[in-house]
């Protein structure tokens, strides 16, 4: 059984924001407007957070590491969702049920991460954008949570490819969005479960660490860095 | 939409009924009350709607047909296999519904009396491609290929289109799977049953 995860060298990414277009297209993220945007209630499945200092005088020390959600292998959302909408399945992804999900937003809470996002209101996309959305991601409804899915969709399609003719599923058949539209190279996806995959090769990096490691949620995003932020954050 | 019985209510539904997580509550006793006769007329909306689709699993929206095709006529006399005109069942997450030409390698001409073969007749010699309406959808938010379930499983399409080989005029209604239809034959057939499985 595969385990999914992802490793993000930092030292390579040019924080260019290719990852956060490709994701917003793929998944039919909505546009949530300026107003929006000033209450804090945009929504991006994949975020590049600011980390560091810019102290006056000096040269400021300022790096952006893309976030999407780590798919912990220990989630606290799924724990405190109070109808099971959101479960971790059995290759470690970490689902949202849109129809199931009732709004409560314990999970946005529960996530250290803050990659949850809440609908606040019925998603519009603005006349040529409709033509553009794809049929593969439902579109959700205003009043339920949403976050990223390690573009999912694409493991149902490249497992029922690969099981029609009749293989297993190779490396790079199933690879999400944001993965693939990096230029930089700086994103790799796989199955951690393969010890000859690529993910679990870099994953064995001096470079490597771990979002908030320390809280016990086991996420399954790793980052490189050679960095001072290397091992912590 | 349609939706299984027992199933909870959509999310956005709530919220248009008045019944969201958010917004601050007035506190008015009057309010209380106006919220309470929602919230009944509400239930008595899910009650009825429930009865009314919850059972059979079915859609019953009319569709708009070309002409009156007939099914167990094609399959059962003239011997047709279900492929011949659903030809991406095994090769793709859609059945897909036949083209002109498909209809016009038999139909070039009549080759009986009836209003509805000549009216077909008529439409292919017009050269127009035949606009078939589709009666079976899932929501939007479940994923079902075909492929998966003809190909792979090795599934008869009887399993899930129980008696169309043996209607003779457009469905009406099609029988729909619900949740319980699928869950039950992955958990028996071992197939996966994660909700991202078929939710997307
Ligand atoms: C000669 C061509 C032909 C053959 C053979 C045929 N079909 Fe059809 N089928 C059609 C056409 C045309 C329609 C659309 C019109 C209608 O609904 O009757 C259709 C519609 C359907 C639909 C309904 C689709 C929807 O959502 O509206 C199903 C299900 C279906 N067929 C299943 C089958 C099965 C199962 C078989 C084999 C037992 C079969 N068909 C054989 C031509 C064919
Ligand atoms: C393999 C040959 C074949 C194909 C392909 C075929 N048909 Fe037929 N169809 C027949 C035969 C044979 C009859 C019976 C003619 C008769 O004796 O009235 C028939 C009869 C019909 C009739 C008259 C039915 C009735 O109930 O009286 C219609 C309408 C019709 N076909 C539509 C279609 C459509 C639409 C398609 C394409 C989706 C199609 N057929 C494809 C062989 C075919
Ligand atoms: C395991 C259940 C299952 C089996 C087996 C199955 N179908 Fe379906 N079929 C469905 C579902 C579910 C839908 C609705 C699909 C959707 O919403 O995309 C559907 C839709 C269809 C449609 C509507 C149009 C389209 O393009 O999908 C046709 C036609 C059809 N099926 C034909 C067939 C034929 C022919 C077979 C056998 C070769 C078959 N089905 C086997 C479940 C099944
Ligand atoms: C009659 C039995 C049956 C029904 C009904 C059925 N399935 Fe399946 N399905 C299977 C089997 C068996 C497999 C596994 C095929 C394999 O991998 O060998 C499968 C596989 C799948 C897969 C791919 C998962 C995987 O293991 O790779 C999806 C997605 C799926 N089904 C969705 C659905 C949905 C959605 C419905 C209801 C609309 C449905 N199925 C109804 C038998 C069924
Ligand atoms: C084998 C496929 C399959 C699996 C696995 C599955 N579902 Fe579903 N689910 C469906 C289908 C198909 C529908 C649509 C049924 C209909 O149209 O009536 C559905 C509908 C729903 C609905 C109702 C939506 C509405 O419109 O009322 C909810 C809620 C839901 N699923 C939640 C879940 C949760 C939570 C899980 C995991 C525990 C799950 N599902 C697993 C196939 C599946």
């Amino acid at each position: 059984m595969a385990r999914w995860g992802m490793v993000i060298d930092l030292d390579r990414c040019t924080a260019c924001q290719a990852c956060v277009v490709a994701c917003q297209v793929e998944n039919n993220v909505p546009p949530t407007g300026a107003d929006q945007a000033e209450l804090g209630r945009s929504i991006s499945w994949l975020r590049l957070a600011p980390h560091g200092e810019a102290e006056h005088g000096t040269r400021p020390q300022m790096h952006l590491m893309p976030v999407p959600c780590m798919h912990c292998d220990n989630p606290p959302c799924t724990k405190v969702c109070p109808v099971q909408a959101t479960q971790i399945g059995e290759e470690g992804l970490v689902g949202q049920i849109y129809a199931r999900c009732i709004g409560c937003r314990y999970c946005t809470t529960a996530c250290p991460y803050t990659v949850r996002e809440f609908n606040w209101k019925q998603p519009d996309f603005p006349e040529p954008m409709e033509q553009g959305l794809s049929p593969d991601v439902s579109i959700r409804p205003k009043g339920v949570v949403e976050k990223c899915t390690f573009c999912h969709h694409r493991l149902q399609v490249a497992r029922d490819r690969a099981q029609l003719e009749d293989r297993p599923l190779a490396e790079g058949d199933y690879v999400p969005a944001c993965v693939e539209s990096c230029p930089a190279a700086a994103m790799t996806f796989g199955d951690l479960e393969d010890p000859n995959s690529e993910v679990s090769r870099l994953k064995q990096s001096q470079r490597a660490f771990q979002l908030l490691e320390e809280l016990g949620t086991e996420p399954k995003v790793t980052y490189l860095s050679k960095g001072e932020w290397g091992g912590q954050v | 939409m349609p939706r299984c019985a027992g199933a909870p209510i959509m999310p956005d539904e709530r919220i248009e009924k008045g019944q969201a997580p958010t917004g601050p509550s007035t506190g008015e006793p009057a309010g209380v009350v106006a919220s309470a006769a929602i919230g009944f007329l509400v239930f008595l909306l899910l009650t009825t709607g429930l009865l009314t689709v919850g059972s059979g699993g079915s859609s019953s929206r009319p569709v708009d047909q070309p002409v009156e095709f007939n099914h167990r006529l094609h399959v059962e006399d003239v011997g047709l296999e279900c492929n011949e005109c659903h030809e991406f069942a095994e090769s793709e997450s859609f059945s897909g519904l036949p083209t002109a030409e498909t209809c016009a390698f038999c139909h070039e001409e009549a080759q009986g009396n009836s209003p509805e073969e000549a009216k077909l007749v008529a439409l292919l010699s017009g050269g127009q491609p035949l606009e078939w309406g589709r009666l079976y959808r899932q929501p939007a938010h479940v994923y079902y290929a075909h492929s998966q379930h003809v190909s792979v499983a090795g599934l008869e399409c009887e399993r899930c289109h129980a008696g169309l080989a043996a209607s003779s005029r457009p469905p009406r209604r099609v029988r729909k799977l619900t949740m319980d239809d699928c869950i039950d034959c992955h958990e028996d057939g071992d197939a996966e049953s994660d909700c991202t499985t078929c939710h997307r």
